[in-house]
């Protein structure tokens, strides 16, 4: 007993050390316990009234930045009133793409959800099959492609972001329109890859890489990005680096783009290629 | 008491809202277990410890995360103390300070502590080894961050 109560003494300090350890262990791994949130209830109150008085000094010095933000969205909605005053019907609005003879259809959608650091990305949307929404339909931003819906529910859409390794789009230069396939390699979500372009083609820095129109998802000329004058050789083909337009990492708004006549499109398709 | 006050306050309305794209997070709450007098016995530190790490974690949400980080920076404040002590540094009633102690010992005693209880602090919020040089970059870049504040609290302190 002796012996036992000189260890202890001798050791008291080592002791206290494990037990604090032991009991701060255990508080980390049980923080996320319905019971814990009930004992630290009392605490919560007064910390969330800090929290509060803290966040409203805080949102105060981010005034100037909310007011850009309100600024720019007010823009926004501008536009988007002269677009409904021009075709009197509220929801969808159609726009007749006079070069193709194919109807493609608008509707406007706020980002819910969003990666950019996974190798597939995915972007949820707040419009579903409500609001008219079926899976294959385009999604773009003001500055460029965005995607392209692969799930709908009743309000929700998740569509299959352009930085998604599996996603491939058809793209063109607008400046001599040759067009080629536009991936995304998994690194940076500022740039993506236009391959297949022929040797032979004259590429310059800065050239415009729009849709080629060849997918029935999105219509001819839409903005992806531009060249940033990197390529890399290999057998007939150049595969070009391309700045993608649209900024994932702030995608707040976003255009769901539907095309009327794609199922009479691809039946047509089919149709040929089978015969 | 009342520089356990101000640091705490100081801690939670500024520097918890200091957060340079994630790699910066200063803690100068740390201070306080710096500043104790030398003298201290060692089961009060880390009692003392305790209670501000538990303070810090209930107005953060974090239970626990920050009570563990310093404990353990207590713990190891003893030896760090006599591994570097001086001969000027011997009053036992004296806080370490950089105005008794020179301002060489001073930033090396408190960059050991800091790191020591950065590097539990990261390592135990992100529970695992996994990113190790990603949160070890972190620790290193706070730990500088948290040391500079630390010193220049130490000089402006009111000396008594």
């Amino acid at each position: 007993m002796r012996s036992l109560l000189n260890f202890l003494l001798r050791y008291k300090n080592l002791i206290i050390f494990f037990i604090l350890e032991a009991v701060a262990l255990v508080m980390i791994s049980s923080s996320h316990d319905y019971h814990q949130s009930v004992t630290f209830g009392a605490a919560r109150s007064v910390t969330g009234f800090v929290a509060k008085r803290v966040e409203n000094g805080h949102s105060y010095f981010n005034l100037r930045h909310v007011n850009d933000e309100l600024v720019s969205e007010n823009l926004m909605l501008r536009r988007r009133i002269e677009d409904l005053e021009a075709v009197p019907q509220t929801g969808f609005t159609a726009k007749k793409d006079t070069l193709s003879g194919i109807t493609y259809n608008y509707l406007s959608a706020r980002v819910i959800n969003n990666s950019v650091n996974k190798q597939k990305n995915f972007i949820t949307l707040d419009k579903g099959t409500r609001h008219g929404v079926t899976t294959g339909m385009g999604v773009a931003s003001s500055a460029g492609v965005v995607g392209v819906v692969v799930g709908v529910s009743r309000n929700y859409s998740v569509a299959m972001s352009l930085l998604n390794t599996d996603f491939k789009l058809s793209a063109s230069i607008a400046r001599n329109d040759y067009f080629g396939s536009l991936a995304w390699d998994g690194r940076n979500h500022r740039y993506a890859q236009l391959s297949e372009i022929p040797h032979h083609v004259a590429v310059t820095e800065g050239d415009t890489i729009v849709t080629s129109g060849y997918s029935a998802i999105y219509p001819a000329g839409l903005m992806v990005g531009t060249l940033t004058g990197d390529q890399k050789r290999g057998g007939d083909f150049v595969t070009l680096k391309v700045l993608l337009s649209a900024d994932f990492k702030k995608l707040t708004n976003v255009y769901l783009i539907g095309n009327l006549t794609r199922n009479e499109r691809e039946t047509l398709e089919k149709e040929v290629t089978n015969e | 008491m009342i520089s356990f006050v101000v640091l705490i306050i100081l801690q939670l309305l500024i520097f918890n809202n200091i957060q340079f794209s994630g790699f910066v997070n200063p803690y100068v709450y740390v201070m306080f277990i710096l500043i104790l007098p030398m003298a201290i016995p060692t089961w009060i530190l880390l009692l003392f410890s305790f209670m501000t790490g538990i303070v810090i974690d209930i107005f953060a949400g974090t239970m626990g995360v920050h009570a563990f980080a310093t404990v353990m920076a207590g713990f190891v404040r003893p030896w760090v103390l006599s591994l570097n002590i001086t001969a000027e540094a011997s009053d036992p009633e004296m806080s370490p300070s950089s105005h008794t102690s020179g301002l060489r010992w001073f930033f090396i005693y408190t960059v050991t502590v800091v790191f020591i209880h950065h590097f539990s602090l990261f390592f135990v919020e992100v529970f695992g080894f996994t990113n190790f040089f990603h949160t070890l970059l972190r620790v290193l870049l706070s730990t500088m961050v948290t040391t500079f504040f630390i010193i220049l609290f130490d000089i402006i302190r009111p000396r008594r």
